[in-house]
């Protein structure tokens, strides 16, 4: 498929023109992990060049070598011929290459002109701001951009497309070789796109190179010149956007062998569970559940069975967990629990009738960092270790060593600082907070992000038993595998709402799923 | 995968008997080893060769009742710092909790009972409205105790004009003031009760687990199922509740309420708890820190007293240990 992809390009109309920007074969190690294994990437001039590839496939870590926050192993980076190596982000600054990241670093409460002069405003010799010099350069270099913004706007006033666009033209200031757009479009309707998109067509338009990752396939067809896919920290093709389609690029991103060894691996690991009791009530039952951030959702989940929510990152997977969980208000429709209506006032009642979150992100929702493993596990159910009030200590921490023996936690012990311990146990000690009792309904939020391979089995060990005690489980996961891996059931959810229920059985691999999503978007002119 | 079982099995067995020793030496020094006690006996020893009044039981016994205010607002003082707050209020509650319980005594009943509901209730009603307005309208408690700080001190100096009230309670002075037992001096006996009581609400108490929860990671605690807000509100409440009752000790000793005491005196007590051990930034510290910290604060006080050291000169050398201490614990 590189092969493929290359000779197309060699015959293209740029041929023979040095590229802007050669990442050639270029490695980086973090620890044990191997992020990337020799990636290469050629970005010319005037080009929007979009890279695609799931999370964990090397982007994120290319981009911040590019940026100049990590430093790479082995390969090399050219910009214009000359090599070059960033030890820190000035340094990439410098060599012209600018990266907006997804979350905005703008001053909501000054103008877009404050904003993009921001530490180089001009002055007069004693220091005062010259305000009207000030509104005249950013206008000035907003035409010249051609960027379809008011300098003199309040950013936190402005809608999100806006904003972006703010976020790209500061970017934009200095002489800017290589520009770098790390999911700008995660938060924006469709209008927002179309106005961000020709905003940085214009950018590309005066000669400056765009690396645009994103994890929206249908973007791709619409903004970009080529393609470049990252599987498993190496090169999964290049593709020429208008001779490839989305089959082609979800069997590059999800990996053809891949696909069929899941698939493989799901029909093993399932065999010796007991299939869902299908006949039982729905343990969880949301019919035309709403607020600000979901739009009648319906869901039916049994016990005994572990039930996927797929989706883009946006899409409200999160909060439909957020909702059951009592952290988002239910404020159209009904949600019930057993049969009985779900009290949804907060997560101590939602804890207190056996439902059970394992959040996102388990450093900032999950665990008390500084504090031991014991204090965490234990903090969902103190009363259950106490007596009037007073803790009793030999069961609380009687308890705690048995969910550390349990789940395998590897630890000094029960007193140390849960900071101290690896990605893979710390995730288990948020799991080993809702193991014992089991919950009626176990929601879980992405529960293997930054677990390591070893760890990640143990995890879905843990998943499993609670469904076969009968725990009804709702997994959100960005991994597809994943999902197929463990679920009996998935969803789809779009724009806060489930467009679509499946059956595992009528899944075939990770690439019908990712299809299935990317369908599932709306506005979708290259689906086909 | 395969090592795992010998792994935990190891770490089960070495966890069960460190735990109860742990547990102690949590209580004893927090998280930062034996330091207060090494400055403390430095101090000791620097101010024993210095003068020569320093080292008496009289003096000592001083250093107590001068240092009991500060000590037991303490107290309440590292909960609220370990939820992650700050109460700037304390010395105004306790001037208006004063004034509360000599006025009930003056004109409700000349029962000391009735002096010290009044002023009890006047600090906790303080206290709560601080909790509150932090916790429900989501003010930074910084602002909202720096008005609570302005509003009671007003209000403490309205009721009278500015003039004390005298107490003449016999039951009051002794309860609160001049009595003993064992020939420790009531206030002395006050502190340590609240010391220890202090030390079992948050070591021992599920609410003290709570409290450090909020503090360590709020996001955490909400997703645990804490209340936050109940858990934050009642740490003012019991703040301002010890504020009143330093109020009662304060005017049994000088058997008046007045409405101008202990003003600028919150610094002494933020600093004897971050001095104590206990994190600015939440979920770090510890009762007995607190104590120890307050005592290191009085016995400077008392020190620079006998080494002539101006007042001015003191505020500045306990300003610049103040933000010594808070350098040190941030990492």
């Amino acid at each position: 498929m590189i092969e493929q992809g290359s000779t197309a390009i060699e015959q293209g109309s740029i041929a023979g023109m040095s590229p802007l920007l050669r990442v050639e074969g270029v490695s980086k190690r973090f620890g044990g992990v191997n992020a990337l294994r020799g990636v290469s990437l050629e970005i010319r001039s005037g080009e929007v060049h979009a890279l695609l590839g799931e999370n964990g496939a090397g982007k994120s870590t290319l981009i911040k070598i590019l940026s100049g926050v990590h430093v790479h192993d082995g390969g090399s980076i050219e910009i214009d011929g000359k090599p070059v190596s960033f030890a820190s982000p000035a340094q990439s600054r410098d060599a012209g290459v600018a990266v907006v990241y997804q979350d905005l670093s703008l001053v909501e409460s000054l103008s877009v002109a404050d904003n993009l002069l921001l530490g180089r405003e001009p002055r007069t010799r004693f220091g005062v701001l010259r305000k009207s010099l000030l509104m005249a350069q950013a206008e000035a270099f907003l035409k010249s951009q051609n960027i379809p913004l008011d300098a003199r706007a309040m950013v936190g006033s402005l809608p999100f497309a806006y904003r972006q666009m703010t976020e790209i033209a500061k970017a934009l200031m200095g002489d800017v070789r290589l520009l770098i757009l790390d999911e700008p479009t995660s938060a924006l309707t469709d209008d927002e796109e179309k106005i961000l998109f020709e905003a940085i067509r214009a950018v590309a338009a005066r000669g400056v190179g765009v690396i645009y990752v994103t994890h929206r396939l249908n973007e791709v067809f619409r903004i970009s010149n080529r393609v470049t896919v990252f599987r498993d920290g190496q090169n999964a093709g290049t593709f020429i956007t208008q001779e490839t389609n989305m089959r082609q690029l979800v069997g590059a991103i999800v990996g053809p062998d891949h696909a069929v060894l899941k698939a493989d691996d799901t029909a093993s690991a399932q065999s010796p569970r007991a299939p869902a009791h299908s006949a039982d009530r729905p343990v969880l039952d949301l019919r035309d559940v709403g607020n600000d951030r979901l739009d009648r959702v319906n869901l039916q989940l049994r016990g005994g069975e572990i039930h996927g929510l797929a989706g883009l990152i946006g899409s409200g997977r999160t909060e439909i967990l957020q909702t059951i969980f009592g952290l988002l208000p239910v404020q159209s429709g009904q949600a019930s629990l057993d049969g009985a209506a779900l009290a949804a006032s907060g997560p101590a009642a939602a804890i207190g009738q056996g439902i059970a979150l394992v959040p996102e992100d388990r450093h900032v929702q999950g665990l008390v960092l500084d504090h031991s493993i014991e204090r965490n596990l234990t903090l969902p159910r103190l009363p259950d270790f106490s007596r009037l009030g007073w803790l009793r200590r030999r069961t609380a921490s009687a308890h705690a060593n048995a969910a550390m023996r349990r789940l395998a936690v590897k630890a000094p012990g029960a007193l140390t600082p849960v900071k101290n311990l690896s990605g893979g146990n710390q995730q288990k000690v948020v799991f080993g907070k809702w193991n014992e009792p089991r919950p009626r309904v176990l929601l879980l939020d992405e529960p293997t992000v930054g677990v390591d391979v070893g760890a990640r089995e143990e995890i879905y060990g843990v998943i499993r038993a609670a469904a076969a005690a009968g725990s009804g489980v709702l997994l959100v996961s960005s991994d597809l595998s994943e999902l197929l891996q463990l679920c009996d059931r998935i969803s789809i959810v779009v724009d806060g709402r489930i467009t679509k229920t499946i059956s595992r059985h009528d899944l075939g691999s990770a690439e019908d799923l990712h299809h299935l999503i990317q369908l599932s978007q709306p506005s979708e002119e290259h689906a086909a | 995968m395969t090592e795992t079982p010998p792994n935990t099995a190891t770490a089960k067995g070495a966890a069960h008997p460190a735990g109860g020793r742990s547990a102690l030496r949590h209580l004893l020094q927090g998280e930062r080893p034996y330091m207060l006690y090494v400055a403390f006996a430095v101090m000791l020893v620097v101010f024993s060769l210095a003068s020569p009044w320093f080292l008496s039981i009289d003096n000592f016994l001083n250093i107590g009742r001068q240092t009991t205010l500060v000590s037991i607002i303490a107290v309440g003082m590292t909960f609220v710092i370990i939820s992650r707050q700050i109460d700037l209020s304390v010395a105004s509650t306790l001037a208006l909790s004063g004034m509360s319980a000599s006025l009930a005594m003056a004109f409700v009943a000349n029962n000391w009972v009735v002096g010290a509901v009044a002023g009890l209730g006047t600090g906790a009603l303080i206290g709560l409205v601080n909790g509150v307005l932090t916790t429900r309208l989501e003010i930074p408690s910084f602002l909202v105790t720096l008005g609570t700080l302005s509003g009671a001190r007003g209000l403490a100096l309205m009721v009278t004009n500015t003039k004390p009230v005298i107490i003449t309670n016999e039951y009051y002075f002794a309860i609160f003031g001049e009595g003993s037992v064992l020939g420790i001096p009531a206030p002395i006996l006050w502190t340590l009760g609240v010391t220890i009581a202090g030390i079992l609400l948050l070591h021992y108490s599920v609410y003290g687990r709570r409290v450090y929860a909020a503090g360590g990671n709020p996001t955490a605690a909400l997703y645990s199922g804490v209340n936050i807000k109940q858990v934050t509100t009642l740490a003012f409440v019991l703040t301002g509740t010890l504020a009143g009752l330093a109020s009662l000790i304060l005017s049994a000793r000088s058997h008046a309420a007045r409405p101008d005491v202990v003003q600028g005196m919150e610094l002494d007590v933020i600093a004897s708890v971050i001095l104590g051990g206990c994190s600015l930034f939440g979920g770090r510290g510890f009762v007995l820190g607190t104590l120890l910290g307050s005592l290191i604060i009085g016995t400077l006080n008392n020190g620079l007293v006998l080494l002539g050291v101006s007042s001015s000169l003191q505020l500045v050398i306990k300003g610049a240990i103040i933000v010594a201490a808070v350098a040190f614990t941030r990492r």
